[in-house]
């Protein structure tokens, strides 16, 4: 039976859906790891998941019970909700039986899985990016090629004297194992063996889909490979083929009441109706967004939730305007960093970059950027010779014994005094100054380069900035400018952390935003872009200048890029921004470390930066700072909305102004990009949360990077997926990010938002199958609360009362 | 209890510091159980320093782990075995310290109970050290009972007066003992398995733990070195952990089984250095390379980086580079003898020991000279700068270490040179050429076998995640 290859892949394609791309750890994003199973309701996703990969779907008794002591589910609503299932017991005789019900589990015996273990040995050596020396032999002949040209020398493996005992192609292959059962059966078959291992499998799709990346290209890979190998190996391996449950494909699951399950309906409703209540205080004049008078500076910050706590505490200083924008600020870019070879994408997951950004050095600064590359070349040949020494079979041995007692020290230094380190590590910036005091991006366009492999062009075009320009002013809803502009990029600061990536910016596909805040503050001071803008209605006075800066998460510093030699703006200007902004970082770092574990002199308010920057020098530091964890809420609307609130870090705030886009495009640009992204934030933090064991990474105490593209648990075998527990838990008991799906209030007319929905299946999809709620602020005729109802309805909230009066907090501070 | 426990660590370190430069009377122990010498005094600031800064690492590595405090109790508990153990001088509380000392090493391994990967990894680990238990406590029960004293200082005593086949089989339990704890090829299993322990543990494990066999051979000196052939045999084995461990290093994929390699090739190092008669470079090893390796293992988060594939290219040899290279490692490897006192001019076990530092010198000199991006100017100092340093510490803790061990029994006995030495200088020189040239990248077959002979036990991989459990 010859077997058709469009069939065939076809199958293959379908049956991969269930398991959801892994990101390299270089740049890993968010990302729903039940994104397969989207097209159904969360509910019967998550039990289907269940049969599938094992993970639980719903928050544990544990995760309630905490949640319930500290008040953060309103018993009221709860009652109401057990209420409907005809379910009168009290909520903690209902605690204890979740508890009996999920029981201990007696701990599985360890047992060997020859098959398993086999694949993750080749995949391991496969799919390596240069940890090992000596890399896996024929790699460039793609993944079934080269297992076949080792697979005669793998004793693990019975039967294979030479390569030609397996077959030569992998079409070959599948005729050779499918033989015999239908095609009818494929897909389940396929289904099953890309389950088994959903962590390498879902590095293998990442890595297929994103074909352009050099490993990818170096040393192919696919699905296809991977089932070609899995399969043969069965075979000789007596491993059975077809699962043996019948139909195989997870089946529907039922809908029986489910105590979880109206257990978080009642927390994220109480949730609801706290933040509702809370925004119902904003002020009525905002029903028409934007204020008129001028303040000192406007600071754009990213969507993030923690923009959310820097931006209260800047505006606290003085007469300061703050804004969310997505932090890529809208310009798809690709960027080359400063001397680096990679180049990476820096916009959301959901957009392709059209533009190449490099860093050259400023004319004027030629001398720096010389004495700066010297010294990264004395750098780059001592880590070439560490690393030369250390793998040589010879000269390992010598290099110990030279070398041991510096390790020692160092040793000692990173231990007893990271806060010195810390120190050093400014003292040393200082004195040598990176590539961002004296190199500038490539922004206006330059000759294509036609050997150039995936051919982004350098540079923006002149339309190019205008329409970027424009789009970001549109979004946000402005009309005054302040004489000094800033837009700030996030980016973390955290040593010897796999999971760095996933602490910078989600919006710059897990990188630091600054690169792309610089090249939007370059193209608005450009004097052609601002005079294009005024034709489109957008006037910027002659003495606004824009500059660009960098949010820094984990210690909460705002370094502006400015020429200091050089300044754009009035010194003094500078001068008492800067000065407001270290305000800003001492009371944000206040806050945030009381949710840390830390113990710092409150009466000092040094002591508070001081222990957010030792967090970030410390080696030894698991928890350098939370992420976006809590997140729970996705405002779009005008800042005055949220001014007056504290909400805990928790929310993403999107600016908008409603009377500002008649036609709706602006929300739509919102609601099919940065809330998207928003949601695949959500659902990784709330599945890494409810399952740490098969959504999320683990503890990073036993972690072990494999081929510096991913983390295994100890010895080696499955990729884990998802966030690590210490970016989650504040200890092994206390949750810190609390799972609840995405709230997205949304402040503009009910029947705008509802054309955007028509119009777009994917936002259809996710809030009728509420992966995602959403509820309406009308500004007409009087802010009043609307919700969307699976199926297409809407609701007006009637039980939202006022925060003054609200049992449930909104910000029931950490429960630590 | 972590932060009293950390207290007290470091407490123990600066007392370990004060009695290595003030040195106690050495019989105030009595002598029957305990007895303080310089082996003793030299390995207690050592392990208390390296478990200081565990502890320390610890203090915020693992903050809110569930059991915190078993894990503290277990590694102050594994720092007193292990001063214990190197205070010895009754037979019968060596053999239970080394037997305790296994048994909660297995247990750290373990840590995570709820995770049956780690429980896998701990019970082969734990079966590993119980049968180097019994090896020792066979070896010791023959030499005390033909000895007829139950001290350490009495056999060595006696070792003269002991027959051939009691030395031979001593010796031989002996060794087998050390290359179980050292994790020396075939038994290195259980350390290329033990990645199921807390990071911190891994650290305190490569840098403290392992090196109880290079102990255990100082300690035995005068029995294993009684006969030359016994020696012969431990440079051999040593020479091919090394060997191995190495080539092992080369194809592994994940940080800390890398990391893993490079220690049986390490220990292997210092068992053969042991074997050429020269405790004190044993020790030196094992002590500058506990401090390496504890560092790489603490630092394993930190390998993630954006990486491009690339061809192996060489760079073209240059006449002028070679002949600076060659120069150079001689001058290195002669500022080493002349360092240490060794004589440049009769050839022993001990020009074994300087060769190793000419390849290295040698291999630090290439590379420097080869980068082609940095001026020659920059080159022409940053090898002095580079090495001049390294072989100063390296010699000046060789002779620390020299001075301290002084008082041991038999602690320096260089051997004559043997055909087996030759051909071990010779087998390390042509890996060093054909790894350079890139000839064993055309075997598929021993690319494969050193993955497969490297792999950890089966059951303690974690194919199943839902099997995770953190705690």
């Amino acid at each position: 039976m010859p077997t058709d290859r469009s069939v065939l892949r076809a199958r293959i394609e379908n049956a991969a859906e269930y398991v959801g791309p892994l990101w390299p750890l270089q740049a890993f994003n968010a990302a729903n790891p039940l994104v397969g199973f989207e097209d159904q309701p969360f509910d019967r996703a998550v039990q289907q998941a269940e049969q599938l990969f094992g993970g639980q779907g719903y928050p544990g008794a544990r995760v309630f019970r905490q949640a319930w002591e500290n008040g953060e589910i309103d018993p009221d609503v709860l009652a109401r909700r057990l209420a409907e299932h005809g379910i009168t017991q009290r909520p903690e005789v209902l605690l204890d039986r979740m508890e009996r019900d999920e029981g201990d589990g007696e701990p599985s015996m360890p047992a060997d899985h020859p098959l398993n273990r086999v694949m993750t040995k080749w995949l391991a050596a496969f799919l390596d990016q240069g940890q090992a020396d000596w890399a896996m032999p024929s790699r460039e002949d793609g993944f079934y090629a080269a297992w076949r040209t080792v697979a005669p020398y793998d004793t693990a493996v019975p039967g294979i004297a030479r390569s030609s005992d397996v077959p030569a192609t992998v079409a070959a292959a599948f005729e050779e194992v499918l033989a015999g059962y239908p095609e009818e059966q494929w897909e389940s078959i396929f289904a099953h063996h890309l389950a088994a291992l959903p962590g390498w499998v879902g590095f293998i799709k990442w890595r297929a889909r994103r074909g352009n990346t050099p490993w990818q290209e170096a040393y192919p890979i696919s699905l296809v490979d991977y089932l070609a190998v899995r399969l043969t190996l069965a075979r000789r391996m007596g491993h059975a083929i077809a699962p043996d449950r019948a139909n195989e494909l997870p089946v529907n699951g039922t809908d029986r009441p489910y105590l979880p399950r109206i257990w978080l309906r009642a927390w994220e409703e109480s949730y609801r109706s706290a933040l509702l209540g809370d925004l119902r205080q904003a002020p009525l004049s905002t029903r028409n967004g934007a204020s008129t008078d001028r303040p000192d500076a406007q600071l754009v910050f990213c969507i993030d939730t923690r923009s959310e706590v820097i931006r209260r505490h800047v505006e606290a200083q003085g007469h300061y305007e703050t804004h969310g924008y997505a932090g890529f600020f809208g310009v798809p870019m690709q960027h080359q960093p400063y001397g680096a070879e990679e180049r990476v994408k820096s916009c959301p997951p959901i957009v392709a970059p059209k533009h190449r950004i490099a860093e050259r050095p400023a004319e004027q600064h030629r001398d720096r950027a010389e004495r700066y590359d010297g010294w990264m070349r004395l750098k780059a040949a001592g880590t070439q010779l560490l690393k030369t020494l250390k793998k040589n079979v010879a000269a390992a041995f010598g290099f110990v014994e030279g070398s041991g007692g510096f390790f020692g020290g160092a040793m000692a230094a990173r231990t007893l005094l990271p806060s010195g380190l810390f120190r050093l590590g400014k003292t040393i910036r200082d004195r040598l100054p990176g590539p961002e005091a004296f190199a500038e991006p490539t922004v206006d366009r330059e000759a294509v380069d036609p050997n150039d492999r995936d051919g982004l062009p350098v540079g923006l075009s002149h339309e190019a900035k205008v329409l970027y320009a424009e789009a970001a002013f549109q979004l946000m809803g402005w009309t005054t400018f302040a004489p000094l502009v800033v837009f700030a990029g996030h980016g973390s600061q955290t040593p010897n952390n796999p999971y760095k990536s996933s602490l910078d910016c989600g919006a710059c596909a897990a990188n630091p935003g600054g690169p792309n805040a610089r090249v939007l503050a370059t193209i608005c001071n450009d004097e052609a872009v601002r005079e294009d803008l005024r034709e489109r209605g957008l006037d910027i006075p002659d003495d606004t200048v824009f500059l660009a800066g960098q949010h820094n998460t984990t210690t909460d510093e705002i370094r502006l890029f400015v020429d200091e030699d050089d300044p754009p703006v009035p010194p003094g200007a500078l001068d008492r921004l800067r000065q407001d902004l270290r305000a800003a970082q001492a009371d944000a770092t206040a806050e945030r470390v009381e949710t840390m574990n830390a113990t710092v002199d409150s009466g000092r308010p040094e002591a508070s930066i001081q222990e957010a920057q030792r967090r970030a020098a410390d080696w030894a530091e698991t928890r350098p700072e939370w992420g976006l964890a809590g997140n729970a809420g996705f405002v779009v609307g005008p800042r005055a909305l949220t001014r007056d609130l504290d909400l805990d870090g928790r929310c993403f705030l999107h600016s908008y102004d409603w009377t500002m886009d008649e036609d709706g495009t602006a929300l739509e640009n919102i609601m099919t990009g940065p809330l998207v992204v928003g949601e695949w934030i959500n659902t990784q933090y709330y599945f890494s949360t409810v399952d740490n064991a098969a959504y999320g990474s683990g503890s990073k105490v036993t972690q072990n990077v494999v081929g510096k593209v991913g983390v295994v648990q100890g010895n080696g075998g499955d990729l884990m997926t998802g966030l690590p527990l210490q970016s989650l838990m504040a200890d092994d008991e206390t949750v810190m990010h609390r799972p609840l799906r995405l709230l997205a209030v949304i402040h503009a007319p009910v029947d705008r938002v509802d054309a955007i929905i028509e119009r777009h299946a994917i936002l259809a999809q996710l809030l009728d199958h509420e992966w995602l709620h959403l509820t309406v602020m009308a500004p007409e005729p009087d802010n009043a609360f609307v919700r969307y109802q699976p199926g297409g309805t809407w609701e007006a909230e009637s039980s939202i009362v006022s925060s003054s009066e609200a049992e449930t907090p909104v910000s029931p501070g950490t429960a630590l | 209890m972590p932060t009293v426990l950390t207290r007290l660590t470091w407490g123990l370190f600066a007392l370990s510091l004060g009695l290595l430069v003030w040195p106690p009377d050495p019989g105030w122990a009595g002598d029957t159980f305990l007895r303080i010498d310089g082996l003793t005094r030299l390995m207690a600031a050592v392990t208390t320093f390296v478990s200081g800064i565990v502890h320390s690492f610890s203090r915020r590595y693992m903050a809110g782990a569930r059991h915190l405090d078993r894990f503290y109790a277990r590694l102050f508990g594994l720092t007193l075995i292990v001063l214990l153990l190197t205070a010895a001088n009754h037979l019968v509380l060596f053999v239970l310290a080394w037997t305790a000392m296994g048994w909660v090493l297995a247990d750290l391994i373990g840590h995570v109970r709820g995770w049956p990967q780690a429980r896998a990894a701990s019970g082969y680990a734990r079966r590993s050290f119980l049968s180097g238990s019994a090896l020792l406590a066979g070896a010791l029960g023959l030499l005390g009972v033909q000895a007829g004293t139950w001290t350490i200082g009495g056999v060595l005593a006696a070792v003269g007066t002991l027959s051939a086949p009691v030395v031979v089989a001593a010796s031989v339990l002996l060794v087998l003992a050390a290359m179980i704890q050292s994790a020396l090829v075939p038994f290195h299993r259980w350390l290329l398995s033990s990645m199921t322990a807390p990071t911190p543990v891994s650290g305190f494990m490569h840098a403290g733990l392992v090196n109880a066999g290079g102990v255990l051979l100082a300690r035995f000196a005068p029995v294993v070195f009684e006969l030359s052939a016994v020696m012969l045999g431990i440079v051999f084995v040593g020479g091919v952990s090394a060997l191995l461990g190495q080539a092992w290093m080369l194809v592994q994929t994940d940080v800390k089984r890398q990391l893993g390699s490079s220690t049986v090739a390490q220990m292997g190092f210092m068992v053969l250095q042991a074997g050429l008669g020269f405790i004190p470079a044993a020790i030196a090893h094992l002590l500058l390379h506990g401090f390496y390796k504890a560092y790489l293992f603490l630092a394993a988060g930190s390998v993630v980086e954006h990486t491009q594939p690339t061809p192996g290219e060489r760079p073209a040899p240059s006449v002028i580079g070679g002949l600076v290279t060659l120069i150079t490692a001689v001058a290195g490897g002669a500022l080493f003898a002349t360092l240490t006192g060794k004589s440049l001019t009769a050839l022993n076990s001990g020009t074994v020991l300087t060769l190793f530092v000419v390849i290295a010198v040698l291999h630090a000199t290439r590379s420097l000279v080869r980068r082609a991006e940095l001026s020659a100017t920059t080159r022409l100092w940053a090898v002095p700068a580079v090495l001049l340093p390294a072989i100063g510490l390296y010699a000046a803790v060789y002779n620390g270490v020299g001075a301290v061990l002084h008082t041991l029994p038999m602690a320096e006995a260089p051997t004559a040179l043997t055909p087996l030495h030759w051909g071990l200088v010779a087998v390390f020189v042509l890996a060093y050429v054909a790894l350079d040239r890139g000839w064993h990248r055309a075997s598929t077959r021993l690319y494969v076998t050193l993955l497969n002979t490297s792999q950890p036990v089966p059951t303690t991989l974690l194919h199943n995640r839902e099997q995770y459990h953190a705690h």
